[in-house]
């Protein structure tokens, strides 16, 4: 986890421990959000008791980083949380949730609302690394106004036995998002949920999904484009399995109600080829070394690239 | 260095290799000539212990240790290191992060006498040129620091300036730290940049003439084919 001095929220449990703003930033607990600021109650599902309120309101130069752990035996956490970025305002956000030690046996159940005003740019990061015990269900919602652009990654490198993960985007007029989900699962149940909804002319998304299955794990993904208006989507599905007792499928769906629109996608489930191994043996790796670099590089591919850069994911991690 | 004893090597049942010979010492440039499915890549195969290259007979020792059941990875921590004529792509993998995880030593690849630099951030193979893929073998195998190279058909896809250039690092960089070298060619194109000290002719999984004047064999070879060879008229050739 990254150094909590860094963070500008931390919640342990169900106690927030870390709330700090910058200059053109506002956060409260989002119970506090609720209640002063009416508004907001048009985006909480309901009343919230945890969680984090965003509102960034001018642009800032550095990420704001928010973290959820949970490091006490069957602690229950709820959180809801909403982040609104205001118009023409580029921001990045680095989201954490994760539990600290082995055999809490905790349940994470994360609401998170975010909203794009008009032409305003999001890069979001947001990680997840659990405990086989724990029981996590994540949902995201996206609005993006008009012009808006999103960018999100979404990484879970270590999985509990059950994981939920729900993400749902609103595209408005020319407004884009691009999309990426990267699960690695040993011993793990997964159900991935993705859908966009191209609801504005000129509205793009690219939604990729990278899984992996290893030691008796179950993915299923499902991902939906959705185009209402003259949009362009791209799914991209791809899952490694690494033993003969896991699964992958993967349900793309492509809904077209616009002649003006074009909606694609790719998919393919397959396994590490002997001939890669064989070659990466031969530069001296062990074959779980090879294993090892290859997931890395499959997951980071969806994850870790932007801009060329690849992005230190080992501070999060 | 490395001793091959009557070598036989069979993939999926069929015989290819059939009792090889051949002993290369500490910094000698030895090449391997021979036609299309001879048995040259075979060899360099079997050599580095690729799995489905079964060994039926025969040894091979590695710098006095038998070698011939050893798992690839052993080989290649021993200092065997082989050029891909074809490698395969690694999506996700790029190039610097399989260096990063690979190197025994470091060097700057912009000193370099080649302009392929920009391939280091790309993943493994994925849209290489054929001078970006040599480029990239010869740079893992630089960093991998060896004490033996086998450059499996490594003038095929290059142009003669390329050529000219990568040869001169591999001089530089392998041979003048007395790197002992396997030039498995057909073409021997790379033999007029690193001339070998001992050349070879291999013909259906045997080797038919062993010489230390390489330009004798290749000018017979490029006059007469390597249907020549099958009878050696060389009396210094032996094997």
């Amino acid at each position: 986890m990254k150094s909590a001095k860094n963070v500008n929220f931390l919640q342990v449990n169900n106690e927030i421990r870390r709330l700090l703003a910058g200059e053109g930033v506002i956060m409260l607990p989002s119970s506090q959000a609720y209640r002063k600021l009416k508004w907001t109650r048009d985006h909480f599902e309901t009343k919230p008791e945890e969680g984090y309120f965003i509102w960034v309101k001018k642009q800032i130069s550095h990420p704001l980083t928010t973290c959820i752990a949970i490091s006490s035996p069957k602690i229950s956490q709820n959180p809801r949380n909403l982040i609104v970025i205001e118009k023409d305002v580029k921001t990045e956000v680095h989201s954490i949730c994760n539990t600290m030690k082995k055999n809490l046996y905790g349940s994470h159940i994360g609401h998170t609302k975010v909203i794009l005003k008009e032409q305003s740019t999001l890069q979001m990061r947001h990680f997840h690394k659990w405990e086989k015990g724990d029981t996590v269900s994540s949902s995201l919602q996206f609005h993006l106004e008009e012009g808006a652009k999103l960018s999100h990654v979404y990484k879970c490198s270590a999985v509990p036995e059950k994981l939920k993960t729900e993400l749902n985007s609103f595209l408005d007029s020319s407004s884009s998002a691009n999309i990426e989900t990267a699960v690695l699962a040993k011993k793990g149940n997964i159900n991935i949920y993705d859908s966009t909804f191209l609801n504005g002319e000129g509205s793009s998304a690219t939604m990729r999904v990278r899984m992996v299955a290893d030691q008796d794990s179950k993915i299923t993904s499902h991902s939906k484009m959705t185009a209402n208006n003259a949009g362009i989507g791209h799914l991209d599905c791809m899952g490694l399995l690494l033993s003969e007792n896991s699964s992958i499928s993967t349900v793309p769906e492509l809904i077209n109600r616009n002649k003006n629109a074009t909606l694609t996608h790719e998919a393919s489930i397959g396994r590490i080829s002997q001939d890669v191994l064989n070659y990466l043996r031969s530069r001296g790796l062990t074959e779980d070394e090879a294993i090892d670099l290859i997931v890395t590089g499959f997951l980071r591919e969806a994850a870790f690239y932007y801009k060329g850069h690849v992005l230190p994911s080992k501070i999060y991690m | 260095m490395i001793k091959i004893e009557n070598l036989s090597v069979k993939i999926h049942e069929q015989n290819i290799l059939k009792g090889v010979n051949l002993e290369i010492r500490e910094g000698e440039i030895h090449a391997l000539l021979g036609p299309n499915a001879s048995g040259k890549s075979t060899l360099a195969y079997a050599i580095m212990g690729f799995p489905e290259y079964e060994v039926t007979s025969g040894k091979i020792w590695f710098e006095g240790k038998d070698i011939t059941n050893l798992p690839i990875e052993e080989r290649a921590k021993l200092g065997i290191a082989l050029a891909f004529q074809n490698p395969p792509s690694i999506k996700g993998v790029t190039l610097s992060a399989l260096l990063k995880t690979i190197s025994k030593q470091t060097f700057n690849v912009k000193d370099l006498p080649v302009s392929f630099s920009e391939i280091l951030e790309r993943e493994i193979n994925v849209g290489y040129s054929g001078g970006e893929r040599k480029f990239s073998e010869l740079l893992q195998i630089i960093n991998l620091k060896p004490s033996f190279v086998i450059f499996d058909e490594f003038d095929a896809g290059l142009d003669i300036i390329n050529l000219e250039k990568l040869t001169s690092v591999i001089q530089d960089k392998l041979i003048c730290n007395d790197v002992s070298i396997l030039l498995v060619t057909h073409r021997g194109n790379i033999l007029n940049f690193l001339e070998p000290d001992i050349a070879h002719v291999m013909l259906d999984g045997k080797i038919v003439c062993v010489s230390n004047d390489w330009r004798k064999i290749w000018k017979t070879i490029v006059r007469y084919g390597y249907e020549k060879c099958k009878k050696c008229e060389f009396p210094s050739s032996k094997q």
